[in-house]
């Protein structure tokens, strides 16, 4: 099976083709398997991202033909072309920079929650929440997460956060939100970034798509675009 | 390597950023240290993470649960080896550490009965009590909370994408002091000196040596072991590297992945071998150690399928009408991510347990590790010197599990144990920080100088060549099945692939260099593989997780319980000792196996009743402890699409 690797190294990309072996009659390979086939073969110093292999640790996140998939569980096609998420500054071959995304929360999630018992069913919701895993596939096509490159220009903050949100970010907030241990303070505080982070950015949005299966629009953004106009008319 | 050496000054360095390195970054910044976490990989993202997410609880069950029978049933599975004071303050603190995952946002769900969290109705394996939590998402609930702690702020810096390269020490008159660490900062293309007086070393362990046998995290690549022992502290108990018996062999992209534990074989399960008899039965008692010794046995004596597994044949559990479904709901209940692995892998009949699973052992976890006291303090033999300000916390450590680890019990030790160690190198501490830093001794300058020579190295290997290789030779070399024969064997290859890592070709390249990156996992592969051979040399016989296909049993009534402890030698190369362990007392020794016996008697009855009376009996058992299922109200939807949904999308 032929498919395309974007190999960029020192700001050059080249479109480098491969051929994939299967390793048994009519195997369809996951976009991992095809970057660890590159690796023992043609391209020995190929970099990209792989941890658990099932679907968990959400490291090995790739575009396939210019959209993100879930590396180790998702499969390739004949022509297919595999390169780093386009949503983040590339690095290397298949690996973008991630680390400004989580930091944008730090100082806007409580360091320990100490609200209430500990004992305390939490709702629905907050579980279904639990099940992402940072694959940040979500950043693809959200308008709140395209204002950090508006013009061109990388916008982080002095701590190399990147200053506008993005629907993983406000996963974690509206989980605060929905956490029946954290305090009302704490929510209030999760609102409050959620809205400096640009939530405004979702009124107008058709929604997002999680890489996982978690309802973002449901069970995220439209909670916080609720409350952040509840909020904003308050004043 | 272009840019220049970063020079920072922290009070604490914590290498990793699971459930350990998150506790222990957390504990030293809540008593006042300064503190920089290093990870290679993402904030979070750790074994930790893609764990089944269940978690050891003292006492959250049943009140005769006491910390003394916790620490007994860990050093009983663990062969004597684990260290009394170590399990005693496992038992001790595993509430606490729960709390703390708590109180960073992992949620169980709670018993309406009892007000406390719900906790699996079956005790797992080797534990004497039900103490075991699951929870909603598996691990992903815990890699929540780690993520939680350190990227909240309040005193805790981090760097990821940032390899750990090593511990910088400087000679005390009492033996060496940590004086802080390197770091290749793969993001920004630097290399970063840290001056510090404490290192916390919670990397994880080395499964990455058998890939791809293995269900663990890429960046398992021995870095905890190779970077301690470097740095002049001892190691424990190496040759004890769990193999979780029920593997998957294929196809391919799951190769390795897990498909269950001995308890979700369930009341009636058994493993056969490839000519259909059983080689194993009361699965479900057996710990982990019994069912891998038990199929190794059974692929070395030609009894083995054609991928070196065995069958897990789980049938007899769906047979009866009133009880299949008990057994549905608890394995699902016990190991939701597993079922989802295993539909995607072997179809839906084997998912529904029509079908027997073919599996083979693979990497899960090392036991063995720096050897610490139980607030994770580097210790030493008596004519050593340990060095001051090495911690080490999580799987890094070793002591806590001996021979064989209980299922659930590394969630509870990552925090119980990142909190110790946290605290205990805030201690060390500098009250007021110089105005100016000082500038690097020439300790730092020689270390920096040996991995700089490294951009440029000229060859025609690579790194990730050289990786493949040695994954190979350890699996035959290390892997499940030993022998001296094949261990000196494979401590011969160990010393061919250390003098072709000065042929591993290395660019120039300060941003991301794969290559330096490969060089440097090879070589912690490497140091750690070298370990666990020498350790094993120097156990004959059969232990726990260590199979010697050439020795005989270890008798843990007969025989004085010791481990193996190895360091780096002044004079070079590897020295070993042995480290006397207290024994278990007969009494609770007999009173073990006169339960367990017990308990398997129970289970061999059930196997030659009438199926109608096997259905019903089965069924009052998980009733039992699970309550019935006729009156609960059907459960609301909660469970995300999985992968093949998403696939079809």
């Amino acid at each position: 099976m032929k498919v395309e690797l974007a190999i960029i190294r020192g700001g050059e990309k080249r479109l480098v083709p491969f051929e994939y072996a299967p390793r048994e009659e009519g195997e369809r390979p996951m976009a991992l398997d095809v970057l660890l086939q590159a690796q023992a073969t043609d391209i020995p110093d190929l970099s990209f991202r792989y941890g658990c292999r099932n679907r968990t640790c959400g490291l090995c996140t790739v575009d396939i033909n210019g959209r993100p998939r879930v590396g180790c569980r998702a499969r390739v096609r004949e022509g297919d072309q595999l390169s780093a998420p386009s949503t983040l500054p590339v690095v290397r071959d298949m690996v973008s920079r991630r680390d400004g995304i989580a930091r944008q929360l730090r100082g806007r999630v409580p360091s320990t929650l100490r609200g209430n018992d500990l004992d305390v069913e939490a709702p629905e919701d907050y579980h279904a929440l639990t099940a992402c895993i940072e694959c940040y596939a979500c950043l693809d096509n959200c308008p709140m997460h395209a204002r950090n490159f508006d013009q061109g220009i990388e916008r982080r903050d002095e701590n190399k956060a990147y200053t506008s949100g993005n629907p993983f970010s406000l996963l974690k907030l509206q989980r605060i939100r929905l956490d029946p241990v954290a305090t009302r303070e704490d929510a209030n505080k999760a609102l409050n970034a959620a809205i400096e982070l640009g939530i405004d950015a979702c009124y107008d949005c058709p929604g997002c798509k999680c890489g996982v299966g978690i309802d973002l629009k449901r069970k995220v953004v439209k909670p916080l675009v609720d409350a952040s106009k509840a909020l904003l008319s308050e004043d | 390597m272009d840019k220049e050496t970063v020079v920072l000054s922290y009070d604490v360095i914590v290498v990793g950023s699971g459930g350990a390195g998150s506790a222990a970054a957390h504990a030293a910044s809540r008593d006042g240290a300064r503190v920089l976490v290093v990870t290679k990989d993402p904030i979070g993202c750790s074994d930790s993470k893609i764990a089944e997410g269940i978690v050891t609880v003292r006492g959250v069950a049943e009140e005769s649960d006491s910390h003394e029978v916790l620490s007994d049933n860990l050093r009983l599975a663990g062969g004597d080896l684990p260290v009394p004071e170590i399990t005693e303050a496992f038992a001790e603190d595993s509430e606490e550490a729960y709390d703390w995952l708590r109180r960073q946002g992992v949620r169980p769900r709670i018993d309406s009965k009892n007000g406390g969290p719900v906790v699996l109705p079956i005790a797992l394996g080797g534990h004497s009590h039900r103490r075991s939590v699951s929870h909603d998402n598996g691990g992903l609930a815990v890699g929540h909370a780690a993520w939680n702690a350190v990227v909240q702020g309040d005193g805790v810096d981090y760097i990821e994408d940032s390899w750990f390269l090593d511990i910088v020490t400087e000679d005390g008159p009492e033996g060496p002091v940590v004086a802080g660490g390197l770091i290749y900062d793969a993001g920004e293309g630097c290399l970063i000196a840290v001056q510090a007086p404490a290192v916390v070393i919670a990397a994880g362990g080395l499964s990455t040596l058998y890939f791809p046998n293995t269900d663990t995290m890429r960046g398992n690549t021995g870095d905890s072991y190779a970077v301690a022992a470097r740095a002049g502290a001892e190691l424990v108990d190496m040759e004890q590297v769990q193999f979780l018996p029920f593997c998957l062999t294929s196809p391919p992209s799951y190769e390795g992945l897990l498909a269950g534990e001995p308890v979700t074989a369930g009341y009636l399960g058994v493993i056969r071998g490839a000519d259909g008899k059983i080689i194993l039965d009361s699965v479900m008692l057996r710990t982990r150690a019994e069912c891998a010794a038990a199929m190794v046995r059974a692929v070395e004596a030609g009894n083995g399928t054609e991928s070196g597994g065995c069958y897990l044949d789980l049938t007899a559990n769906v047979k009866g009408e009133r009880s299949a479904k008990y057994y549905v709901k608890f394995v699902h209940t016990a190991v939701s991510g597993v079922m989802v692995t295993v539909r995607q892998a072997l179809g839906r009949a084997a998912s529904e347990f029509k079908e027997i699973w073919e599996v083979r052992p693979g990497a899960h976890y090392c036991m063995g590790g720096v050897r610490v006291d139980a607030e994770g303090s580097a210790k030493a033999l008596t004519n050593r010197h340990p060095v001051r300000g090495l911690f080490a916390a999580g799987q890094a450590m070793g002591g806590v599990f001996g021979g064989n680890r209980l299922g659930s019990t590394s969630l509870s030790e990552g925090p119980i144990f990142g909190a110790r160690a946290g605290h205990k190198a805030a201690e060390l501490r500098v009250k007021k920080m110089p105005e100016e830093k000082k500038s690097l001794s020439s300790e730092f300058e020689i270390a920096l100088r040996s991995y700089l020579e490294v951009f440029g190295q000229e060859g025609d290997r690579s790194g990730s060549g050289m990786i493949r290789e040695l994954q190979k030779a350890a699996w035959n070399g290390i892997g499940p099945s030993r022998s001296r024969v094949g261990l000196e064997r494979f401590l011969r290859q160990v010393a061919d692939f250390r003098k072709q890592a000065s042929s591993i070709a290395v660019s120039k390249e300060s941003i991301w260099n794969q290559a330096f990156i490969d060089y440097v996992e090879f070589l912690n592969m490497l140091d750690t593989a070298e370990a666990v051979a020498v350790s094993a040399l120097n156990r004959p016989n059969s232990l726990g997780a260590h199979i010697r296909m050439d020795g005989g049993n270890t008798s843990v009534l007969f025989t004085k319980p010791y481990s193996v402890g190895v360091f780096h030698a002044k004079s070079g190369g590897l020295q070993t000792c042995k480290l006397n362990r207290p024994s278990t007392p007969w009494s609770t020794l007999l009173a073990h196996a006169y339960h367990g016996l017990k308990r398997r008697l129970e289970l061999k009855i059930l196997w030659v009743l009438p199926l109608a009376l096997q259905d019903r009996i089965v069924e009052k058992k998980f009733r039992d402890v699970m309550g019935s299922l006729e009156t609960e109200k059907p459960e609301a939807e909660r469970k995300v699409s999985n992968g093949e949904e998403l696939e079809a999308a």
